[in-house]
């Protein structure tokens, strides 16, 4: 399938470019922190609730919370309806945004506790862990939680030989390769890498530049989000 | 050097400054400082802090809270004081022979009681002392991290509510406010009023003329 005409992508973006990205702070009152976040035509909702006490108690720490990040899909996220419930999938991209969100977060301050990550998709079209991940860190960032830096996060591949920037649907079912990318913006760590499809070394290392130079972009926009959402406080009756 | 001005936001891992005297909510790595959370930054001489906006209470040894019993132990109660972390209160807080009263008598599950938080120990689990039993009235409950801003400096803000609305206020830090009074409508307005615009300056002028408006 042609995915690349003159120069351009299918929805005429260049190919270091992102999709338009609008995250909203603090979009859920019964939560401690939540954020929306649009991006392209993904639509995620991430909800913070903790720290509080954990259970089942024999999964609890006493030298530091737990941080549990659950990953959910709508059954209308995607075209064909999707089977509610986990599946492997799901259980798996869970389990590494945990251990992403693990990395910035300081646990050690609420030992035996438990704080609870919900990621919900409601409508997918392709990198919706990085989306997740990125909500996910706003709303820990909303819920007051300390944390040594934010998780911002960004895919990259490879469509018919290009190396490019955040792919959509169409790129992520046709093109040859996706590779998912998070890291901690201030020293450039990186927290969670995968990688779906081949590369050749050059390719991967253009690829894993292009990812982290999209991070960087969504960090500045998940800062901006951030600092916004304080100034809305309206005064008056 | 600072990176930021006094009362500047700043997100988790934000540079602050460098060979800065910190204190809460910021972090040092090398001669760099950051902050640890999102919030405002208060900076004064030589030393900075992040106020948060929002958070969970995490109990500290000498605060006054409020809390709901959950549960009567055979010499001890179990209290919820809105935290990740139950508190325990002992028998001995009440009757010199807690094994041979029965702790029903002084306090039941779903009282309502003010403590002390008399001691914390490394995992936070705590305990609490003097504790006074709350009748009647009700409880609030509003951020923990915002409880500093409705009480105010010197209590001053607190005492203008107390005041103006005639009614009797506990302030728990763990977030819980009990209230008793004819006017509780009014003071849970304000209150709530002040939870909502915690970070904006000039706060108690606006309540105070507003509770005289409607006095008079």
């Amino acid at each position: 399938m042609e995915l690349i005409k003159d120069g351009k992508r299918l929805d005429g973006r260049g190919f270091n470019e992102l999709r338009d990205i609008k995250i909203e702070v603090g979009v859920l009152n019964r939560a401690i922190g939540s954020a929306y976040v649009e991006w392209g035509r993904n639509k995620v909702m991430a909800a913070v609730y903790g720290p509080r006490e954990m259970h089942p108690k024999f999964l609890r720490d006493p030298t530091k919370a737990v941080l549990r990040c659950i990953y959910n899909m709508a059954p209308f996220s995607v075209e064909d309806r999707k089977r509610p419930g986990p599946d492997r999938r799901s259980v798996e991209i869970s389990k590494i945004s945990s251990e992403a969100l693990s990395h910035v977060v300081m646990l050690e301050r609420y030992p035996n506790s438990a704080i609870d990550v919900y990621v919900e998709i409601l409508q997918a079209d392709a990198g919706t862990r990085c989306v997740g991940l990125t909500a996910a860190s706003v709303a820990l960032a909303d819920a007051g939680i300390p944390m040594k830096d934010m998780v911002a996060s960004c895919a990259s591949g490879k469509v018919n030989g290009e190396i490019v920037l955040d792919l959509m649907k169409e790129e992520d079912n046709y093109g040859d390769c996706d590779l998912p990318l998070a890291v901690i913006p201030r020293r450039k760590e990186v927290v969670l890498l995968q990688m779906d499809g081949k590369l050749t070394q050059d390719e991967f290392k253009k690829a894993y530049e292009v990812a982290i130079d999209g991070s960087m972009q969504v960090y500045e926009i998940q800062k901006n989000a951030l600092l916004k959402s304080v100034n809305e406080v309206k005064i008056g009756e | 050097m600072l990176h930021i001005k006094d009362r500047d936001l700043v997100i988790p891992g934000q540079l602050i400054g460098e060979n800065v005297r910190h204190d809460m909510n910021c972090f040092r790595e090398g001669d760099n400082v950051y902050s640890s959370i999102h919030g405002m930054v208060r900076a004064d001489e030589n030393m900075v802090k992040v106020i948060p906006s929002t958070g969970e209470y995490i109990p500290k040894e000498g605060d006054l809270i409020i809390g709901v019993v959950a549960e009567v132990m055979m010499s001890w109660w179990l209290v919820d004081i809105n935290s990740p972390y139950m508190c325990s209160m002992r028998g001995e807080e009440m009757t010199r022979e807690p094994l041979n009263n029965d702790l029903n008598k002084y306090f039941k599950t779903g009282d309502t009681i003010s403590a002390k938080v008399s001691r914390v120990d490394e995992v936070n689990s705590c305990q609490l002392s003097r504790p006074w039993k709350l009748e009647d009235g009700l409880t609030i409950n509003v951020n923990p991290k915002r409880i500093p801003r409705v009480v105010g400096r010197k209590k001053s803000m607190l005492n203008i509510i107390k005041e103006k609305t005639g009614s009797k206020i506990v302030v728990g830090q763990n977030g819980w406010i009990w209230i008793k009074g004819n006017k509780t409508e009014l003071a849970i307005e304000k209150i709530k009023k002040v939870e909502r615009e915690a970070q904006t300056q000039g706060l108690t002028d606006r309540i105070t003329e507003m509770l005289e408006k409607r006095n008079r």
